[in-house]
């Protein structure tokens, strides 16, 4: 690794040599891949009595197979990778969810369609596979109806956050009843307790977490950065 | 989108009304301007600086890239000696190749160095989902692939046509001027075409300076210019069988992922004869390897039986200098830091930097008959950020907001299937220019967007419950 991390510090191209050499040491030894070059080795002896050459049949066999399978002229060869399973599922059919799997009671069930769709994407990103164009896919998320997310997502987060924006209010209420002898009814009618509900009820949007504060702080430094990197020439104008 | 990039735009340069003012005035008022100081510093336009008698203006350009070779024949052109001093003639740098319609116009390219064109990309999100663009591109349109030692050579050809100087030598340091008006001494090893030698040593003394020396710019050190983040780009080229070649015909393929890279592409672009499998990152540079190998087993069916004739890689920018200019030395093109994110573009990009300097250099100089100064270059740089500013705004955007996570990332490749969307996407790539569009496609975009961010996100929270 050490070497990789010099030959980047440098202009690279002069490196190459040097690089490639690396490279070999460093590409991955599937078990597969070992047993290539034995099996070659195995088959060598027996030439090498035929032939009486032994010493040289066997360097150039083992030279052979390590220049094919490793280093430079690397095959990126069919034999090798059988890595892992194919993400494989009776439901997904030719790149996408068949949704006559999904029926229930008549309707598609939505939910499962969601649920299918959550496994795929937690095995391809365990397990990243190639992609096919004989098997393309072709599932866009957008074939599942809106009233079906805001069901399965929104409305549980609206519910949480709602409970506790009407706990907090009655709270307060009675509080600022209590304080005041300022009824419920009065105090809506108030032009700094409304701009406090105001300010209650963005914050209950925006904040939800104490990381959303980071979180907020963040994105506004974000945005703006990339002008303060581009504005950085000019501010040696105005400092002449 | 564009007319709030364009709102924030003017807020860049608050001081651009002065400029005007003070110009406006100089042009009303010939008089040796003693006067009318608003600043030290404002755009006289070397209308003030000396005119110099017995020779032109001298310059020298450090770096004989698209950047180097674009200025250089624009001053030469403009009756400037120039001396262009490039350390391998031959280089064939590792890069994506890629050149927008637009530069085969802009600087009169002739079609036989692009090797191919493309005119089909397929983006693949990290599930494998794959979406074809390219079916709104007419059938004049491409994104030119050309080989990076062919394209610099022509340009450095046709810079010495105009009667640049083209010297191979290796830059090593520059002396300032000891006075206003005194020349930069530069220090350069001049090769003289022995392999291995180190070459001799040679002094020059020219007027000004552009600096178009790449990434690990030699110029932007001796002017202090500041260091920028980089991303390593990471490539190998592989030669695969006639039949998966077919396939690359005219195709170009993006990967998004984070198995590919964290905070950019994993590619693979066609070259004359072989493809180039690639990716980048800023942020894990140590794990590029791996992202490398991921790319590859993403790709692996297309490429399957290839051998790899090439491993290369090369930093670059991510935002421009903290300075691009001091005194009578610009930066341009990657030295400058000029590549948009997002994309990762920056041949045009340098060319185009490279001709505008030179531009305010012939402007100022009155055609090589008067000395220019710092204001003069300043030209160039506050016409470069009015023209380009929007377009590396609005990628910077896109790259904040879709490569930051998986979700994101889908919701892009989401995106890329709608004809709006293409349309879009290639009139700014292919002609450089942010078109504000259709106000009611455009909401009707920024909606979709909205819903396809969300979904992503929704079933990403539901993977980490998994």
């Amino acid at each position: 690794m050490t070497s990789s991390m010099a030959f980047f510090s440098s202009t690279p191209t002069t490196h190459l040599p040097s690089f490639s050499s690396s490279s070999k040491t460093q590409f991955p030894i599937t078990p597969f891949h070992s047993l290539l070059p034995q099996r070659h080795l195995l088959s060598v002896p027996i030439r090498a009595t035929d032939n009486g050459s032994g010493a040289a049949i066997v360097v150039e066999e083992k030279k052979d197979t390590e220049g094919d399978s490793l280093g430079n002229g690397a095959l990126v060869a069919a034999t090798v990778e059988e890595v892992g399973v194919k993400f494989e599922d009776p439901k997904w059919v030719s790149g996408t969810w068949d949704l006559k799997q999904f029926q229930k009671d008549g309707e598609t069930d939505w939910d499962a369609v969601i649920d299918a769709e959550v496994k795929r994407r937690k095995w391809l990103e365990d397990n990243p596979e190639s992609s096919n164009n004989d098997f393309p896919v072709v599932f866009d998320t957008s074939i599942i109806p809106w009233w079906a997310w805001i069901k399965r997502f929104h409305l549980p987060e609206a519910e949480l956050l709602n409970g506790r924006a009407a706990m907090v209010g009655f709270f307060m209420a009675y509080f600022v009843d209590s304080l005041t002898g300022v009824g419920l009814v009065d105090q809506m009618g108030n032009f700094f307790c409304k701009t406090l509900l105001f300010v209650a009820v963005a914050g209950v949007l925006l904040i939800r977490k104490n990381e959303d504060i980071e979180t907020l702080k963040k994105l506004i430094d974000d945005t703006t950065f990339y002008d303060k990197q581009w504005q950085a020439t000019w501010q040696d104008e105005k400092k002449n | 989108m564009a007319s709030v990039a364009l709102k924030s735009f003017t807020g860049l340069r608050q001081s651009s009304p002065e400029n005007h003012h003070s110009s406006k005035s100089l042009f009303s008022n010939p008089l040796p301007s003693t006067q009318l100081h608003y600043r030290r510093l404002n755009v006289l336009a070397g209308k003030s600086s000396p005119k110099i008698t017995g020779r032109n203006l001298r310059v020298a350009i450090i770096g004989g890239g698209p950047a180097g070779g674009a200025a250089a024949e624009t001053l030469a052109k403009g009756g400037i000696e120039t001396i262009l001093i490039e350390r391998k003639l031959d280089n064939a740098k590792p890069c994506g190749g890629a050149i927008p319609l637009c530069m085969v116009g802009e600087f009169d390219l002739p079609l036989d160095i692009i090797d191919r064109r493309v005119t089909k990309m397929k983006m693949i999100s990290p599930s494998n989902v794959a979406v074809d663009i390219g079916r709104t591109l007419k059938p004049h349109e491409y994104i030119g692939m050309v080989r990076r030692e062919v394209l610099d050579c022509y340009l450095r050809d046709r810079a010495a046509a105009a009667g640049a100087t083209v010297i191979n030598g290796l830059f090593v340091k520059m002396d300032k001027p000891t006075d206003k008006y005194a020349p930069y001494v530069i220090h350069y090893n001049e090769y003289d075409g022995k392999v291995g030698s180190v070459g001799k040593k040679v002094t020059a003394e020219v007027d000004a300076v552009i600096g178009a020396d790449g990434a690990n710019s030699r110029v932007a050190k001796s002017i202090d210019a500041g260091d920028y983040e980089y991303a390593i780009a990471f490539q190998e080229r592989i030669k695969i069988p006639d039949d998966k070649m077919q396939y690359y015909e005219n195709l170009a393929e993006m990967y998004v992922g984070d198995d590919v890279s964290p905070d950019f592409y994993g590619w693979v672009f066609p070259k004359c004869d072989h493809v180039a499998v690639g990716t980048g990152t800023v942020t894990h540079k140590p794990d590029i390897k791996k992202f490398q190998l991921a790319t590859r087993l993403r790709a692996r069916d297309k490429i399957l039986g290839g051998k790899i004739i090439r491993v290369e890689a090369h930093p670059i920018p991510e935002h421009p200098r903290p300075r691009r200019l001091a005194d009578r030395v610009a930066l341009v093109g990657d030295a400058a830091g000029y590549v948009t994110k997002c994309s990762g573009e920056g041949i045009y990009f340098a060319a185009k930097s490279g001709r505008m300097c030179a531009e305010a250099i012939v402007e100022g100089s009155a055609n090589g008959t008067r000395m220019v100064d710092e204001a003069d270059l300043r030209n160039y740089l506050e016409k470069w950020d009015k023209t380009y500013w929007p377009t590396y705004k609005v990628l910077d955007i896109l790259q904040k907001v879709f490569y930051r996570s998986n979700p994101a990332r889908e919701a892009f490749v989401e995106m890329c299937a709608d004809e709006y969307v293409q349309k879009m996407t290639f009139d700014s790539y292919l002609y450089k220019r942010v078109v504000p569009g259709n106000p009611l496609e455009d909401l009707k975009l920024a909606v979709n967007t909205i819903g396809s961010l969300v979904r992503a996100n929704a079933l990403r929270k539901e993977m980490a419950k998994i």
